[in-house]
C-alpha cells in the first residue's frame, strides 16, 4: 500500500518533471510565431516574419560563423587529444593514471567565469592578444574534459583483447586500432563530440572575457540582444538553435540510442 | 604423435619485472596433435600461449612453426588462430563479418571469403546465423563464432586460451567432446590452455602440466594419471591418498617406507633416511588385506555416494588418511565409524620427495 | 632436472615502448590543461593578493570577507546553489525511479525530454523564462484567464523567478547521474532485504539509499557547482537586485576594472567549487 503510493508519487514527479523541462522550449518555439512584437502566443494567427529578420540582427552572421568555427575546431582537436589521453589512461600502464584522468576532467566542475578571468589575466600577461586564437585555446579547456570523461568511460569498457584478436587474424597494431577499436568506440566518439560541440557553442562565461567589440561569439551577441531589445526575432533564433540541437540529438539517438547516452553522460 | 615436429619451442624464458613467468620451456608438438597446457593460475601457461601467438615475445629462446622460425615474427604474420577466453568477438561486425575478418585483412577475393565463411560456420553448426549481431548470440554460440573465426584463416596452429571456461558445466562438457571431434576432422594442430583437469584429459593427445614457469610433465592423459612424475602432477590431476614417511631400504626401483600406518612399499629410488610422500590413486584401494600388497586400517570418517562410485575417507590415525573409491556394485560398502582395512598394489604406489610439496 | 636450481638467464629489460607511447599519448591533453587551466588559475591566485601598484595586499579579501555587503553576496551565491540543488534533488530522486521503471516508447520519450533540455542552450532557456514570467507573459495570462487573479503578478526579477529558472535549467544534471545508478539497481537487493525481514522503510534507508548514493553525490556536486557559479541565469532572471559572486566577478572585470578584487572573488568561488569536488570525492570513496 505504502509502496504503491510511493510509486504513484514517483510517476507524477517524473511526468511533471518532463513537462516542466519542456515548458521553456515549447514557449520559446510558440513565441517565435508571435503575430505581434510582444511575445504573444500564436493563438490568433501565426507569423513567420521573425525568422526572416534573424539575418538582419546586428552582427549576427559574423558571430554565428565565429561560434561555429570555434566549436567545430575545439571539438576536433579535443577528440584527438582526449582520445589519445584516454587510451593511455584506460590501459593503466601509466603511473598515476587515475589522478591524470581526474586532472583532465576537473575543469568540468570549476566555475567557467573564474576560468574566464584567469585566462584574461594570463593571456594579457604573456601577450597573447589574438582574439580568435585565444578563444580557440580557451574553448579547448571547455571541450577537452567532456571528451576525456566520455572516452575514458568508453575505453574502460573496451576489451583490449579485441586488438590482440585482430592482430592474430592478420592486422598490424595500427590496423587493429583502425579496424576494431575505432568502430567499437564510435558511440563514445559521437557522444563526446556532441557534448563538446554543444558546450563550446553555448559557452558564455569563458568567452565573455576573451572577446572584443568586433568578434563576439553567438551566446554573447544573444545576451546582448536580450538585454537591449528583446523581440520575437530572438525567439525565432532560439528556436532555430533548439531545432539544430534536436537534429543533432536525433542523429545521435539513431546511431547510438539515448539509453546508452544516459549511461555515459553522468 | 606424428613424426614431423610442427611447433618447436626451445629454451623459451619470459620475465615480467622480477618475476620469471617462463623458465626455459621446451616443447615439441607434431602436426595434427592436440596438446593441453594444464596448471594453476600464474604457472605461465597463458604466457606460453601468448608467446606462441606472438602477443608476448619471449626474452630468450626460439619458437618455430611449420618449419619457420617465428620468434621475431609479429602476430599478424604468424598464421595462428586464437580463441580467447572472452571470445574477443568484434561487436560492430556481424557473425559472418567476424569470421570473414582474417581473410579480408589478408586481401582474399570476395568469392573465396564467402566460401570460407560458409564452410567455417557450417563446421560449427551456425550456418543459419551469419547475419546476426554478436550481441544477439548466447555464450555457447559466441564460443562457436570465435572458433569459426580462428579456423577460417586455416592457421598453422589453433590456440585456445581457457576458451571453454565461460560456459556452464553441461555445455562445456558437450563442447569438449564436439571440439575434439571437429579438430580431428579438420586435422588441426591445437594447444589448449586450461586449469580444468577434466578438460585436459578429455580433449588432448598429450598434456603438459605446468608449474612455476616450467613443464613438470608432458604425457598422454592416461599415462599422466597412472604415472605422475611429481607430487605436483599427482595433486593437480585426479584424487589421491598421500602418506608421509621415511625410507628405510630399497632395491630395483622400489623403496620400503615406514609410515604412521605401517611399513609400505612404493615405486621410486631414494636413499635410506629420505623423507618421502607415498601416494596411490583411490580406485586402487580394495577392502580387505591383499597378499603382498600395501595395506592400512582405520575408522571410516565419511562415505560420499557419487552415482557410479562411492568415495570413502578413512582416518588411519597419526594424521594420515586413506581415500578409497569403491565401485557402486560392491555389495558391502562400509559405513561411517566402521573399522576397515584397505589393501592396494605395490606397483601402483609411488614415492615422491617430501620437500617437493 | 639438475639445472632446475639455476635461475633463468637474466635479460636486459627492453625499453618499455608501451609506457613511452602512453606518455606521448597523454602529453598533449596534460599540456593543454596545465598551460590553459592550472597555470592561469595559479596566476589568478597571485593577482588576488596584488594591489594596483603591484604590491602584496590582503585588502581584496578583507573587503570581500569583512564587509556585510559582500558577505551577503557570498551568501546569495551559496543560497542560490543550495536551494537549486535541494529542490532539484527532491524532484529528481523519485522521478529517476519512475524513469528506470519505464519501458519501450515511454522510456524513450522521457529520456528525450531530459536530453533536449540538457543539450539546449542555457541562454535560450533563460530567455524563455523571461518570456514566461513577464507581467504580460504566459503564466500571468493563464492565471488571469482562469480567473485566479485579476491583476498580473510580478514574477520576473524576483527570487522565485530565479530559483524556478535555475532549477529548470540545472535539473537534467541531477536526474541523469541518479537515473544512471537507479537503472542499474538490482531489484533483488531490495527483495533480499525484504526476505530478511526488513520493512519498506528500512529497505529504503539501509539498502536503496546507500546503493544510489554515488549517483546522488555526483548529481548534487554537479548541480551545486553549476548553480553556485551561474552567471547567465541570475543576470536574466533577477538582475542587479540579487548580486552573486559570479555577477560581482563579471562587474569587477567588465565595468569597474578592479582585477585584484575580481580575482579575489574568483578565488572564493573557486574555493567553493574545490570544496564541493573534494567532499564528493571523499564521500564516494567511503565504502557504504
Amino acid at each position: 500500500m505504502m509502496s504503491r503510493i510511493a510509486i504513484i508519487i514517483c510517476w507524477v514527479l517524473a511526468i511533471g518533471l518532463a513537462l516542466f523541462l519542456l515548458l521553456p522550449l515549447v514557449v520559446i518555439a510558440a513565441a517565435s510565431f508571435s503575430p505581434t512584437p510582444v511575445f504573444d502566443l500564436p493563438l490568433s494567427g501565426a507569423s513567420t516574419r521573425w525568422y526572416g529578420r534573424i539575418g538582419r540582427l546586428d552582427g549576427f552572421w559574423p558571430s554565428l560563423s565565429l561560434s561555429l568555427q570555434i566549436a567545430v575546431l575545439s571539438t576536433a582537436l579535443s577528440l584527438v587529444a582526449g582520445t589519445l589521453a584516454a587510451i593511455a589512461i584506460a590501459r593503466g600502464r601509466l603511473p598515476g593514471a587515475t589522478a591524470l584522468g581526474t586532472l583532465l576532467v576537473s575543469p568540468l566542475m570549476m566555475p567557467g567565469l573564474v576560468l574566464g578571468i584567469a585566462l584574461l589575466q594570463y593571456f594579457r600577461m604573456i601577450g597573447f592578444t589574438a582574439t580568435w586564437s585565444a578563444l580557440l585555446v580557451a574553448h579547448l579547456v571547455v571541450t577537452l574534459p567532456y571528451v576525456a570523461r566520455t572516452m575514458i568511460a568508453g575505453l574502460s569498457r573496451f576489451d583490449f583483447t579485441l586488438i590482440e584478436a585482430a592482430r592474430t587474424l592478420g592486422c598490424t597494431y595500427a590496423g587493429s586500432v583502425i579496424r576494431v577499436m575505432v568502430p567499437a568506440l564510435a558511440p563514445s566518439f559521437l557522444i563526446a563530440g556532441l557534448f563538446s560541440l554543444l558546450a563550446s557553442f553555448d559557452n558564455y562565461p569563458v568567452s565573455i572575457f576573451l572577446t572584443d567589440v568586433r568578434s563576439k561569439t553567438l551566446p554573447i551577441r544573444m545576451l546582448q540582444y536580450i538585454e537591449e531589445a528583446p523581440d520575437p526575432t530572438l525567439a525565432a533564433l532560439s528556436t532555430l538553435i533548439l531545432a539544430g540541437t534536436l537534429v543533432l540529438l536525433l542523429i545521435s539517438d539513431r546511431l547510438v540510442g539515448l539509453h546508452r547516452m544516459a549511461g555515459t553522460a553522468d | 604423435m606424428s613424426a614431423a615436429p610442427h611447433l618447436v619451442i626451445s629454451g623459451v624464458s619470459k620475465r615480467f619485472g622480477a618475476t620469471t613467468v617462463l623458465d626455459r620451456v621446451d616443447l615439441t608438438i607434431g602436426r595434427g596433435e592436440l596438446v593441453t597446457l594444464l596448471g594453476p593460475s600464474g604457472c605461465g601457461k597463458t604466457t606460453l600461449l601468448r608467446a606462441i601467438a606472438g602477443l608476448a615475445p619471449p626474452d630468450t629462446g626460439t619458437i618455430s612453426l611449420a618449419g619457420r622460425d617465428v620468434t621475431d615474427v609479429p602476430p599478424h604474420r604468424r598464421n595462428v588462430g586464437v580463441v580467447f577466453q572472452s571470445y574477443a568477438l568484434f561487436p560492430h561486425l556481424t557473425v559472418a563479418g567476424n569470421v570473414a575478418f582474417g581473410l579480408k585483412v589478408r586481401g582474399a577475393p570476395k568469392a573465396e571469403i564467402d566460401r570460407a565463411v560458409e564452410r567455417a560456420l557450417a563446421l560449427v553448426k551456425l550456418g543459419h546465423l551469419g547475419g546476426r549481431r554478436i550481441s544477439a548470440l548466447s555464450g555457447g554460440q559466441q564460443q562457436r563464432v570465435a572458433l569459426a573465426r580462428a579456423i577460417a584463416v586455416e592457421p598453422d596452429v589453433l590456440l585456445f586460451d581457457e576458451a571453454l571456461s565461460a560456459l556452464d558445466r553441461k555445455l562445456r562438457e558437450e563442447m569438449q567432446v564436439e571440439l575434439r571431434r571437429l579438430l580431428q576432422e579438420v586435422k588441426a594442430t591445437a594447444i589448449f590452455v586450461t586449469h580444468d583437469q577434466d578438460e585436459a584429459l578429455t580433449m588432448s593427445d598429450r598434456v603438459a602440466v605446468m608449474n612455476k614457469g616450467r613443464i613438470e610433465q608432458l604425457a598422454a592423459p592416461r599415462e599422466l594419471y597412472a604415472r605422475p612424475a611429481s607430487l605436483f602432477a599427482l595433486n593437480f590431476v585426479g584424487l589421491s591418498t598421500r602418506i608421509a614417511g621415511q625410507v628405510v631400504g630399497g632395491h630395483d626401483g622400489m623403496v620400503d617406507v615406514v609410515t604412521p600406518v605401517g611399513r609400505l612399499s612404493a615405486r621410486g629410488a631414494f636413499q635410506p633416511g629420505a623423507s618421502v610422500i607415498i601416494a596411490t590413486r583411490p580406485e586402487q584401494l580394495r577392502l580387505g588385506a591383499g597378499d603382498g600388497a600395501n595395506s592400512a586400517s582405520g575408522r571410516v570418517r565419511s562415505v560420499v555416494f557419487q552415482g557410479s562410485r562411492t568415495l570413502v575417507d578413512v582416518d588411519a590415525g597419526a594424521g594420515a588418511s586413506l581415500l578409497a573409491e569403491l565401485s557402486g556394485r560392491e555389495a558391502e560398502l562400509p559405513r561411517v565409524h566402521d573399522e576397515v582395512r584397505f589393501a592396494w598394489p605395490v606397483a601402483e604406489t609411488f614415492a615422491f620427495a617430501a620437500e617437493a610439496s | 632436472m639438475t639445472d632446475a636450481v639455476l635461475p633463468a638467464p637474466i635479460v636486459k629489460p627492453a625499453p618499455d615502448r608501451e609506457r613511452l607511447a602512453a606518455f606521448g599519448f597523454v602529453a598533449p591533453s596534460v599540456l593543454i590543461i596545465a598551460l590553459v587551466f592550472v597555470l592561469p588559475l595559479a596566476l589568478l591566485l597571485g593577482v588576488s593578493v596584488l594591489d594596483a601598484k603591484g604590491g602584496v595586499t590582503s585588502a581584496h579579501y578583507v573587503r570581500l570577507l569583512g564587509t556585510p555587503y559582500y558577505l551577503g553576496v557570498i551568501w546569495n551565491s551559496l543560497r542560490l546553489g543550495l536551494l537549486t540543488t535541494l529542490i532539484a534533488f527532491l524532484i529528481s530522486y523519485p522521478a529517476a525511479f519512475a524513469l528506470a521503471r519505464a519501458r519501450g516508447a515511454l522510456r524513450s520519450i522521457l529520456l528525450a525530454t531530459l536530453f533536449l533540455p540538457l543539450a539546449a542552450s542555457v541562454i535560450v532557456k533563460a530567455f524563455a523564462w523571461t518570456i514566461l514570467l513577464r507581467s504580460d507573459g504566459l503564466i500571468n495570462t493563464v492565471l488571469i484567464a482562469l480567473g485566479l487573479i485579476e491583476d498580473p503578478i510580478r514574477m520576473i526579477f524576483t527570487q522565485t523567478a530565479l530559483i524556478v529558472g535555475a532549477v529548470n535549467i540545472f535539473l537534467p544534471f541531477m536526474v541523469l547521474p541518479i537515473y544512471a545508478v537507479v537503472a542499474q539497481l538490482d531489484g533483488r537487493y531490495a527483495e533480499a532485504a525484504a526476505t530478511l525481514g526488513a520493512s519498506p522503510f528500512v529497505v529504503f534507508f539501509r539498502v536503496i539509499l546507500p546503493l544510489t548514493l554515488p549517483g546522488i553525490i555526483a548529481g548534487v556536486a554537479l548541480v551545486f557547482s553549476l548553480s553556485v557559479s551561474a552567471y547567465v541565469v541570475p543576470t536574466l532572471l533577477i538582475g542587479e537586485k540579487y548580486p552573486t559572486l559570479a555577477t560581482t566577478i563579471a562587474k569587477a572585470y567588465l565595468l569597474a576594472r578592479e582585477p585584484g578584487f575580481g580575482a579575489a572573488a574568483g578565488v572564493v568561488l573557486l574555493a567553493i567549487a574545490v570544496i564541493v569536488v573534494a567532499l564528493s570525492a571523499m564521500l564516494s570513496r567511503e565504502p557504504k
